[in-house]
């Protein structure tokens, strides 16, 4: 759900809270008395909302999915209201298949160079404001929130056109500066080059969301620390090594956290760039999951990879996930 | 597979079909509607290019005359449109009628989403040319009712070739290459637009060649793009493709190679016959240099082999207007009608006893010689699935136009034609 | 702190190429739409449009069903978004202010909820709609994205919720509020960066997407915006002036929301950093 990716300035602000509000005192915060009934009852009642639209609306096609992936569907069984159940064999077909592996590789590889970039040129970025005058800094910010906001499906477009093969404006570019071979390049016509273009399509669209949000952060940073720093006698990488870094550290955690779902479920980007051509070449699993199922018409399958997929991005997950857990018992 | 048959007895209807015409009866008057149909409204769902705006507007007075329901037509894009048609005919509410390419006819059969049409087929069907009503058969019932047909021809812009100093159209293969290098030469145009995934041109030159895209191997289909004569067809198609600045990813569709011709730059393209309208749409200038001729093969006296694209009209099992539909399509499919259609757009229709409608058209008349040595893909239910997105043929073509051979292409794809081949209903 | 010229220089030049690679592709995709056709396909680029022409923008409003599109990915984006506001808004302030068993439990349930990748599930989902009859309809949309964006808004406000010091909250009850009171006089309007914050990733997220209501919605009447815009480029693929266009429109209104609400969301945080 590539479409997430540049939306969300929102995502950062509990990391930055977190910053700067150290883990509030919590837990004796209670006001006097002692809880009534209906008040024991309170947070259940505020939660049964958002609980009840999380059953019915994701639990309940996850469950669905769930099941049609022990299922022979294709066709005739979807258009005839039949279920045929079929054990294990679409879960077999797939990780028995040559492709399936490939694919879990790719998509690591893809995430992990996507989320490096960003993480580490958003990081630079926001710095950089930080170091800006307020004019350089309005200017550079403006430049920014337009790349964040523009909508994915219209940001795919404009790089196809950017990108194409006859009057872009990237190839001519490359000709002018002396790279005449790519006057009529196809860049949607290799594997590499086709992530090349996503790559660069993801990383635009999501440093904004990186750089504005640590920009804001360190804003928070007390100066007493930077001061006490170089009393110490603190250069200027010392103090960004013991002082930024560290007050940063658990924004960086939880905004490389969210761009890692958030590049690995990119699908518009890459799906509407090539449909994952040339020829599978740049299938992620979501890309694999919809061709296969969807494409393909081989529904019970696509529901498999689609659990495996789900599977393969909560082991990924899974370190931020225990930190979290563990930091919530600590806070409470 | 009969397809070289089904082809001939359709060329032959045209050949002889001159004076056989049977007139337009009009017998869409006869027996009033029942009144039943009255605040009924039927859904077709008819594909982008198929159905002339002057045909809906004659078939939706008729029908509604004579039904008193309200016909509602719903134009649909080929990409996608497998994914598409399936859901729809899960839903409760499916359209009533649909168009089916008859390259995918059978695999819709076999999933018991159309109805039974065998009775239609009684009363209406008799004359239906057997061989092109064949890909709608299955399990021995008729699930589809053949509607038009129609086959690939060079569409030529005749300013540009009269710039080039081309006298005449092409009678050969080798004429046809040295009137784009002509064009290439003495003119800014591009020679002909032809974009590296049209796959249905490249069935042609295969069927041309003589070469099949599957085979039998035991009791399955496989893939057979490993043979030297599909080879051979993709070097023909490579040589005609190096005319062109297409993108060599992307298929006639995308963008409409109709709508790039229709801005004057582009010598030809190989296209269907209304698509010649789809540039006139985009650019009424274009009209007066419109030309068309016959896909010229390797001998004069042989033109090339043509993919002989058609579709059929299905009633969606799940309709709840089973009578209407019939209704519909006994409208629809009659002679007036069929013959009105055929006129439009230049396009075979299901019997030959209306094959006069397309004298002095001169699409039909560049595209009857190629109907005469047409055939189509396997008609096979497994070979639905082969057509689906991202279709593994296109891929073997940009493989072979990026440079690959055409043995490492095939090998590439066959896989993957093979899955598709052995998958399931 | 003293620096070098090249100290000062180089900053300030830094930020002109990041500024320029940024902006370029939104000002490319709207000089392009503006551009008459014979400058968008001309061997040299044209960067300026200076003969501009409303032609490509005409096309793409000519489109069927256009203004229908348009109100219906409006009513579903505002209503997801606010659905999914009132509903977190709940959650948030549970998470964040009350002690409860399960409340860890609940924590990680959304953090996994955020995770879902609903792409891949779309048959399940096309299948659950239709067999509750619920198909080419505007209801299912409106629901699903507003879960796609509530997990996020759930985890963010509560963030927001409990960066509001509690003394506050309790000296309003020690004024003769109620909790409820104390909520909206107090807390609701320190939240108010966090709510624009949030709602932006809501509106982007419903605006944009577009493999669900393809098959779920196929009747023409109850599509959204991005489906016109995909299946624009589809059958106009080469007319960039077109094809650019219908971007613009599309990315407008939602450039124009984020640039307004993206600066009091941005500023009330770094307000609040200076009283922190």
């Amino acid at each position: 759900m590539s479409v997430q990716t540049e939306g969300t300035d929102t995502a950062g602000e509990p990391a930055v809270r977190k910053a700067r509000v150290p883990a509030p005192p919590r837990g004796d915060g209670r006001t006097a008395g002692a809880p009534s009934r209906g008040r024991a009852a309170a947070p259940y009642l505020l939660l049964l909302p958002a609980l009840l639209a999380t059953v019915v609306l994701l639990g309940w096609p996850l469950v669905k999915n769930g099941l049609l992936s022990f299922q022979n569907l294709n066709p005739r069984q979807l258009i005839q209201h039949l279920t045929e159940w079929n054990g294990v064999d679409n879960y077999r077909e797939v990780l028995t298949g040559e492709d399936f592996w490939r694919v879990v590789g790719r998509s690591v590889v893809f995430t992990a160079v996507n989320v490096v970039l960003i993480m580490v040129l958003g990081t630079l970025i926001g710095l950089l404001l930080a170091r800006l005058g307020k004019k350089m800094r309005l200017l550079l910010m403006l430049g920014l929130v337009l790349a964040w906001a523009m909508p994915v499906v219209a940001a795919t477009t404009v790089y196809q056109w950017l990108f194409a093969q006859r009057f872009g404006v990237v190839n001519w570019v490359l000709d002018k500066l002396g790279w005449h071979s790519m006057a009529d390049h196809n860049w949607l016509e290799t594997q590499f080059s086709t992530f090349a273009v996503v790559t660069l399509l993801i990383v635009w669209m999501s440093v904004p969301f990186v750089a504005v949000n640590l920009y804001a952060a360190t804003t928070t940073i007390p100066g007493e620390l930077y001061e006490a720093a170089s009393l110490d006698g603190a250069g200027t990488w010392k103090s960004f090594t013991s002082v930024t870094l560290p007050f940063l550290r658990p924004f960086l955690l939880a905004t490389t956290f969210l761009e890692i779902i958030w590049v690995f479920k990119s699908f518009v980007q890459i799906f509407a760039m090539n449909e994952g051509g040339p020829d599978h070449l740049t299938e992620t699993l979501p890309i694999y999951a919809y061709v296969e199922g969807v494409g393909n018409q081989h529904f019970g399958v696509g529901a498999a990879i689609s659990f495996l997929t789900i599977l393969v991005l909560l082991v990924i997950t899974s370190y931020y996930l225990r930190l979290v857990l563990k930091q919530e018992e600590d806070e409470l | 597979m009969k397809r070289k048959l089904a082809a001939a007895i359709v060329i032959a209807g045209m050949m002889v079909s001159v004076s056989a015409c049977g007139g337009d009866d009009d017998d869409s008057g006869k027996n009033a509607g029942p009144d039943s149909f009255k605040g009924q409204t039927l859904t077709v769902w008819a594909m982008d290019g198929s159905t002339p705006d002057q045909w809906v507007k004659d078939v939706t007075a008729a029908f509604e005359k004579k039904t008193g329901a309200k016909l509602k037509f719903e134009t649909q894009k080929w990409d996608g449109i497998q994914q598409k048609i399936t859901t729809a005919l899960s839903e409760s509410t499916p359209p009533d009628v649909l168009e089916v390419g008859n390259t995918q006819t059978p695999a819709y059969a076999a999933t018991g989403g159309l109805a039974d049409l065998s009775d239609l087929k009684k009363e209406i069907g008799a004359d239906w040319t057997p061989s092109v009503s064949q890909s709608s058969v299955f399990d021995g019932k008729q699930y589809a009712a053949p509607w038009y047909f129609a086959n690939r021809v060079v569409i030529y812009n005749k300013k540009i070739w009269a710039q080039a100093g081309i006298k005449d159209t092409p009678k050969t293969r080798d004429e046809f290459l040295k009137d784009l290098q002509a064009i290439d030469k003495k003119t800014d145009a591009e020679p002909i637009y032809l974009p590296g995934q049209n796959w249905y041109f490249f069935d042609g030159l295969i069927i041309g060649q003589g070469g099949d895209l599957v085979k039998k191997d035991g009791d399955k289909y496989v893939s057979n793009l490993g043979d030297p004569k599909v080879a051979k067809a993709m070097d023909i198609y490579k040589k005609y493709a190096a005319f062109s600045k297409a993108p060599k990813d992307k298929d006639e569709a995308t963008p409409q190679q109709a709508e790039v011709f229709a801005k004057g730059k582009t010598g030809a393209f190989i296209g269907m016959g209304w698509e010649a309208g789809t540039a006139v749409t985009a650019n009424k200038a274009i009209e007066k240099d419109l030309g068309y001729f016959t896909i010229p093969g390797e001998t004069a006296d042989k033109p090339e082999g043509v993919f002989l694209g058609g579709s059929n009209l299905a009633v969606a099992e799940g309709s709840k207007k089973q009578a209407l539909a019939k209704e519909f399509l006994k409208i629809a499919l009659s002679d007036q009608y069929e013959g009105e259609l055929a006129k439009l757009n230049g396009v075979i229709p299901n019997k030959q006893a209306l094959e006069s409608n397309l004298k002095g058209n001169a699409v039909a008349e560049a595209a009857a010689p190629g109907a005469a040595v047409g055939g189509t893909t396997p008609l096979i239910p497994e070979w639905g699935a082969v057509e689906n997105n991202p279709n593994p043929i296109k891929s073997y073509m940009t493989a072979v136009l990026n440079g690959k051979s055409p043995a490492d292409a095939a090998k590439q794809v066959e896989g993957d034609i093979n899955k598709r081949l052995a998958q399931q209903n | 702190m003293k620096r070098s010229l090249f100290g000062r220089i180089w900053p300030n030049a830094t930020a002109v190429v990041l500024f320029v690679g940024f902006v370029f592709p939104v000002y490319w995709m709207f000089a392009t739409a503006f551009k008459p056709t014979g400058d968008i396909i001309s061997d040299d680029p044209v960067w300026f449009p200076t003969d501009a022409t409303l032609d490509h923008f005409k096309k793409a409003v000519d489109a069927d069903h256009f203004w229908t599109l348009v109100v219906n990915s409006v009513t579903v984006t505002v209503l997801s978004v606010v659905l999914s506001l009132v509903i977190a808004l709940f959650a948030a302030f549970a998470l964040a202010r009350m002690r409860f068993k399960g409340r860890r439990g609940l924590i990680v349930t959304f953090m996994l909820a955020q995770m879902a990748p609903w792409e891949v599930m779309i048959i399940a989902i096309y299948m659950v709609v239709r067999d509750n009859d619920m198909l080419n309809s505007l209801v299912p949309l409106t629901v699903i994205y507003m879960m796609m964006v509530l997990p996020l808004t759930v985890l963010t406000l509560r963030g927001y919720v409990a960066a509001v010091p509690r003394e506050l909250e309790e000296s309003a009850m020690v004024d003769g509020c109620t909790r409820p009171q104390a909520f909206i006089k107090v807390i609701f309007p320190l939240l108010a960066p966090g709510l624009m914050a949030t709602s932006l990733f809501g509106f982007i997220t419903a605006w944009n997407e577009f493999p669900l209501v393809l098959i779920l919605n196929k009747d023409a009447e109850a599509q959204t915006l991005p489906l016109w815009l995909s299946q624009f480029q589809t059958a106009f693929g080469d007319d960039w002036g077109a094809t650019m266009a219908a971007s613009s429109l599309f990315a407008l209104p939602i450039l124009i929301l984020f640039i307004f609400l993206q600066r009091k969301a941005v500023s009330g945080l770094t307000d609040g950093a200076v009283k922190g």
